[in-house]
């Protein structure tokens, strides 16, 4: 029992990033663009908040290790996640750019975004912390609460790996499905996804909505950067593990409404967190005899993936117009 | 000095490489219907769109009401109060019909959407000019006729006191144009000032008060509908006399070229059979026109004869042999030929070279390759001995990109590829789609030639001046089955619209072929 | 007798290649190849400008220091000039992999993934089949080719976009491969009495005959072999597959247009998953080479090795064309070699960022391509609409206006 309270816990937290960031792909490719670079977004946020972390704390003295001025931990820890946020928008601008004004082909600037992230990620930590000290670990002020040793099955799944990105990860949820649905931007904002030249015919300028849909796909990535740098627990390590493809993945399989998007992205925090935990799981296979099998479970969720798009794709429905840059003169 | 409601003054648009529009003066009265003809290319599309803010002129000012305007987008030209509807519709397949109304001007609260007051004045609207629409309804669904209706209704949500409608009546069925045309007087009695773009006499001639003409970019005249002739617009539509009856022969058919029988093929996109058990026979030395309104199955029809869609039950025999399951280049070497409909999806690669294109359905032909390598000079002789043949024109002739050649030399070197191999039959759609009136005289002329010299031409066409011009036969398709037989030298246009839109069928077809066959 | 064919066309086609190379060149200034090396130049340079920047807002006082290792780290030393060579020829192969995919209209993002299956193949085969170094290869390519399928497969038969494909058969691949060594004593240096349990023995210290032949370079550097000919001898056979024969025409293509190329009877399908086949079995022996050299020992990792993901920029910069990689991957692995000697003033991460920013104005290339492309085009309409107005006519008027033959983004039908 207490192992399936463990396994929630850890599934909702490794759901958490993969909710925020398939959401925000959904905005992007709503408006009209495929958002290849998010793996890219997530590295640039988790390192943005990863180094406001490491700043808002004191380095030496008595108070090693709290929060600098003695601030509230949380507040920190917003400011962090805000900081996420603003430098994922920043530098999702650049993917904007290039697909939306300059019409270049949209996987080759995300691509572009996703080698350098890691390696801006690493040569600046190189840089702040010192040659070879590529990690930055995640202060202990950070989780929202922790749990006793001896916790109970609710103990574990509500104090356990609790971070404030999980109630703004709820949070984001409804207020995505009210937005695209209820307002009369996301009204627009669809229309420029579905049908750019009815969009402009009725005076909607699509160049800005589709900056929108993908600034805000960026925003949203970088929150779940520091969600997975959080989920993963040992802090920055300029690597999201292809999260940013799998959250590409689940929006596909979501069929790219919000909710069922929760669905698919539960579905593979389940097997991710499985992996982790499955030598702790009595009724699991263990692979006796077979070394690391940790290999085996590492696989998993990814086939998982393959397994249920394969079986989707062909019914899916995209945006129509996606990935297809619009030009005003082709009318 | 009459009231112009509208008046564009010497405008002049230029793109990169050609003058759009040359120095045009356009006057539009108010409550008039004002047609705007000209052919293809003639500048009409592009005249409008300035008109409504799509683009900015070079040269020239635009008053409304005596007072100059400047037009930098759609919304400005809404803010004035004139609306389009454009020739593709401009409508979100997904959205609702409301929502696509509101789209751009949306009632709202805070960013909300409030679609309650917006469908009653929809409805309102809608009882008051007589355009029945259902509100709820997803664009997908609904047909032509009723998106049309959403369009219009787009702009007098808007309140929009000029209209402009761009070749209105390509897609409708004659029954639908006379309703089309009704509408029109109706908004023009309530006070609208209307302009409409077509290159369709036989409208001008119902319904306009005053017609522009329009050649190559340039302004030729403006006369009373009721001062014009048919052969008066024409000769200053293209600048000479236009022979209105394409000359033939009679055909001579001789033995059956193309057996279809009991074609049944599904459809991509619902649930129902697109083409529902349909029989018809191409003999040789005929042109056989499978006529009907877009959407009725013929594209189906002609996937499923060339091979681009399964058939799904049924047989099609091809000079004697069963084609049914063959694969497409099976049947081009048993002998089909195929223009095809869409030029820039099917028949051509646009980032290949004219020459890379010409031989796209021989390449592999020991005449052009030995041991997998491509003979690039025997590519090269035959591209140039096509070119002159029928006189395709590009930049850099036959190592031209096909990307920068205009639509008409396009279509011509898909018809020159198509005819020039050899073939039984020939299938071809909508070869003349989009082309001018001398384009579009050549390629009839090359069809009547094929059926001369003994083969069978299979045409499905949309344009209804082709369909009673140019085949021997004509057989109409409805929801996916023949309904009707026609002589094009007997029928009349009205009873072509009749079996078009299944108000007349012709009982014989559904016994005929029907062997245990479904309905 | 199909391959004598082969290769006496391979011989014609070397032979007509250098005959007609100073006409090409003196030409080079009107083929539109002129207008995609000029922009690929460009985005080299402007590269290069970001990086030494970033070093100027690190390090001020060693940013210069960094640029000049950057700029002739490759060819400090005699050793490091092999080093060159011996990194660039993986580094063309998976440039190939990923150039010959975008060339049919394919964005093989698993070069990684087939580079590490086929480097196993190639180890696996050498340690534990005991089979020379040109059978390796084989294996390697034949790993790669099936890891590259996959993808195809998936987007042939299901639609499954193979940029997400790809990605998750990069991870499947890595931990497969993990798995699999883990388990495999004979393959670890720990069975031959080494410290690390993370990495293999080297198959060459094993398998003698496994190693690639030097033919008598190794005096010069033991990093010379004859992989980077092997590279080049591949890049020159895709190219002449692709230009030259009805194959390449077919898979070209596809990759344009799907459906025309159907409308022409060719098996899309079937060619998707060829095209990522062999696409995959260029990036595996790329794998092949790097490991048999006797110089590399494979890692059980939990990250993917960067060589697949630098084929991007290496097919990228050499505008996919076959012979233009051959050049962009002697680049990027020249400046990559400078990166190393950048140590440790500078992570070599920076030039992964100089790396990432010449992709990322790749893009912008495509644009400027156009830019000049129409601007040429356009000053050549004027000439000829002015050489119109100008010519002479036999009674005085005017000629007729020359029909639109050019129809540009922006001009209606």
């Amino acid at each position: 029992m207490n192992i399936f309270g463990d396994l929630l816990s850890s599934m909702i937290v490794f759901a958490v990033p993969l909710i925020l960031v398939a959401l925000g792909a959904m905005f992007s490719e709503r408006s009209g663009t495929i958002n290849i670079a998010l793996e890219g977004i997530m590295i640039i946020g988790g390192l943005v908040a990863s180094l406001i972390f490491k700043f808002l704390t004191v380095q030496s003295g008595p108070l090693m290790g709290t929060p600098i001025w003695g601030l509230p931990s949380q507040l920190c820890v917003l400011i962090g996640i805000i900081g996420a946020a603003i430098a994922g928008g920043i530098y999702s601008f650049f993917l904007a750019f290039a697909s939306i004004r300059l019409k270049a082909d949209q996987t080759i600037g995300g691509t572009a975004l996703n080698i350098m992230a890691p390696a801006l990620a690493i040569v600046i930590t190189w840089a702040i912390q010192g040659q070879g000290q590529t990690a930055i670990y995640t202060p202990s002020w950070v989780p929202l609460a922790t749990a006793p040793m001896d916790a109970n099955f609710f103990e574990r799944v509500f104090l356990k790996s609790s971070y404030l990105t999980t109630p703004i990860c709820v949070l984001v949820i409804v207020a995505s499905w009210v937005i695209i649905y209820k307002t009369k931007f996301g009204l627009r904002l669809r229309s420029c996804g579905e049908n750019p030249a009815a969009a402009d015919s009725v005076g909607i300028n699509v160049y800005k909505m589709r900056y929108t849909g993908v600034m805000i796909s960026g925003a949203l990535a970088g929150i779940g950067g520091i969600a997975f740098t959080l989920a993963a627990g040992s802090g920055f390590a300029s690597t999201v593990a292809g999260y940013g493809f799998l959250a590409l993945a689940v929006m596909i399989f979501g069929n790219w409404q919000p909710l069922k998007i929760v669905l698919a992205a539960l579905l593979f925090a389940f097997f991710k967190s499985l992996s982790g935990m499955a030598s702790s799981i009595p009724f699991l296979p263990s692979f006796e005899g077979v070394k690391e099998s940790l290999y085996i479970y590492l696989m998993i969720p990814y086939i998982v993936t393959m397994i249920i798009l394969a079986l989707t794709s062909k019914k899916s429905r995209a945006p129509k117009a996606e990935g297809i840059p619009y030009d005003k003169s082709s009318r | 000095m009459p009231d112009y409601v509208i008046e564009m003054l010497n405008i002049t648009k230029e793109f990169p490489g050609v003058i759009a529009n040359d120095d045009i003066t356009l006057k539009l009265k108010k409550n008039e219907i004002h047609a705007l003809l000209g052919e293809n290319g003639a500048g009409k599309s592009t005249l409008m769109s300035v008109l409504f803010g799509l683009y900015q002129p070079e040269k020239g000012t635009i008053k409304k009401n005596g007072e100059i305007v400047h037009i930098k987008n759609p919304n400005d030209a809404n803010a004035l109060g004139i609306g389009m509807v454009h020739q593709h519709f401009m409508l979100v397949d997904v959205f609702t019909v409301l929502e696509n109304i509101i789209l751009g001007v949306e009632p709202n609260k805070l960013g909300f959407l409030k679609k309650n007051e917006a469908r009653e004045k929809v409805v309102a609207l809608s009882k008051k000019y007589g355009l029945m629409v259902d509100p709820d309804a997803y664009v997908k669904d609904i047909t032509v006729g009723m998106q049309q209706r959403v369009e219009i209704l787009k702009m007098l949500y808007r309140e929009n006191e000029i209209l402009i409608f761009d070749e209105p009546t390509a897609v409708l069925t004659p029954q639908e144009i006379d309703e089309l045309m009704n509408i029109m007087r109706n908004l023009a009695k309530e006070g609208k000032s209307i302009l409409f773009i077509t290159h369709k006499l036989n409208e001008i001639m119902a319904v306009a008060d005053r017609v522009t003409v329009l050649r190559k970019g340039k302004y030729v005249a403006t006369i009373n509908v009721k001062d014009a002739t048919k052969e008066k617009l024409s000769k200053m539509m293209v600048g000479r006399s236009v022979n209105f009856n394409i000359e033939k022969e009679p055909s001579n058919p001789k033995e059956v070229v193309l057996e279809a029988r009991n074609l049944v093929i599904k459809s991509a996109t619902s649930h129902k059979m697109a083409v529902n058990n349909v029989s018809f026979d191409v003999h040789r030395g005929e042109i056989v026109c499978i006529a009907g309104i877009d959407g009725n199955g013929q594209t189906e029809l002609v996937y499923g004869v060339t091979g681009l869609e399964d058939i799904h039950s049924g047989s099609l025999i091809l000079d004697g042999h069963d084609i049914t399951h063959c694969t497409i280049r099976d049947r081009s070497k048993l002998g089909m030929s195929h223009i095809a409909e869409d030029r820039h999806k099917h028949g051509l690669i646009l980032d290949y070279s004219l020459e890379e294109n010409l031989v796209l359905q021989r390449y592999w032909q020991p005449e052009f390759q030995k041991n997998g390598f491509i003979k690039k000079g025997a590519v090269r002789a035959y591209a140039e001995r096509l070119i002159k043949k029928f006189d395709i024109r590009s930049g850099q002739g036959s190592i031209a990109a096909v990307r920068s050649m205009s639509g008409g030399n396009q279509q011509k070197a898909i018809v020159a590829r198509e005819i020039d191999k050899k073939h039984e039959l020939l299938v071809a759609v909508q070869p003349t789609r989009g082309l001018d009136i001398g384009a579009i005289e050549y390629i009839h002329k090359q069809l009547i030639i094929e059926r001369d010299k003994g083969y069978g031409v299979l045409l499905i066409s949309l344009e209804l001046d082709e369909v009673m011009d140019l085949p021997d036969r004509i057989l109409v398709i409805y929801e996916g089955k023949i309904v009707g037989e026609l002589d094009p030298k007997k029928t009349t246009f009205q009873e072509l619209g009749l079996y078009m839109s299944g108000a007349k069928r012709d009982p014989k077809y559904d016994v005929q072929f029907t062997e245990g066959g479904a309905k | 007798m199909k391959i004598k064919a082969f290769f006496a066309t391979c011989h014609a086609t070397i032979k007509k290649f250098f005959v007609n190379l100073w006409p090409n060149i003196k030409n080079l200034k009107t083929k539109r190849g002129f207008n995609s090396i000029l922009a690929s130049l460009f985005s080299i340079i402007i590269g290069i400008l970001v990086g030494l920047i970033l070093m100027l807002i690190i390090k001020p006082k060693d940013a210069f220091y960094g640029l000049s290792m950057m700029m002739s780290g490759g060819l400090s030393s005699v050793s490091n000039i092999f080093q060159v060579l011996y990194t660039t020829a993986p580094l063309m192969m998976t440039g190939l992999a990923v150039g010959f995919a975008f060339k049919t209209g394919l964005f093989n993002i698993g070069a990684a993934g087939q580079y590490t299956v086929g480097a196993f193949c190639a180890i696996f085969g050498a340690i534990i089949l005991k089979m020379p170094w040109y059978v390796d290869i084989l294996l390697a390519a034949l790993g790669g080719a099936v890891w590259g399928a996959i993808p195809g497969i998936f987007k042939a038969l299901r639609n499954v976009n193979e940029v997400i494909t790809s990605i998750m058969f990069n991870w499947i691949g890595l931990f497969l491969v993990d798995l699999i060594i883990a388990n495999t004593p004979k393959m670890l240096s720990t069975f031959y009495g080494g410290a690390d349990q993370s990495r293999t023995v080297d198959p060459v210290a094993v398998n003698l005959s496994s190693k690639l032949p030097s033919l008598g370079m190794e005096r010069l550097s033991p990093y010379m072999n004859v992989g980077i000919f092997i590279a080049i001898f591949l890049a020159i056979v895709m190219y002449i597959v692709l230009s030259k024969t009805t194959f390449g025409y077919e898979l070209k293509a596809c990759g344009y247009n799907k459906e025309s190329s159907k409308y022409a009877g060719i098996n899309a399908k079937r060619n998707i998953i060829l095209s990522m086949s062999i696409s995959g079995a260029l990036a595996g022996i790329g794998g092949a080479l790097t490991y048999l050299a006797g110089t590399s020992t494979m890692q059980v990792t939990k990250s993917i090795s960067p060589i697949g993901f630098n084929g991007i920029p290496v097919a990228l910069l050499g505008t996919s064309n076959p012979i233009g990689i051959i050049f962009s991957a002697l680049f990027i692995a020249y400046i990559q070699i400078g990166g190393n000697a950048m140590q440790p003033e500078f992570a070599t991460e920076v030039i992964d960022i100089v790396i990432s920013v010449i992709i990322y104005l790749s893009a912008f290339s495509l644009v400027f391509k156009q830019l000049i492309d129409r601007y040429l085009l356009d000053r050549k309409h004027k000439k000829d609409a002015r050489d119109l107005l100008n010519g002479p006519t036999a009674n005085g008027t005017p000629p007729e206006p020359v029909e639109a033959e050019i129809v540009k983004e922006g001009a209606p039908k």
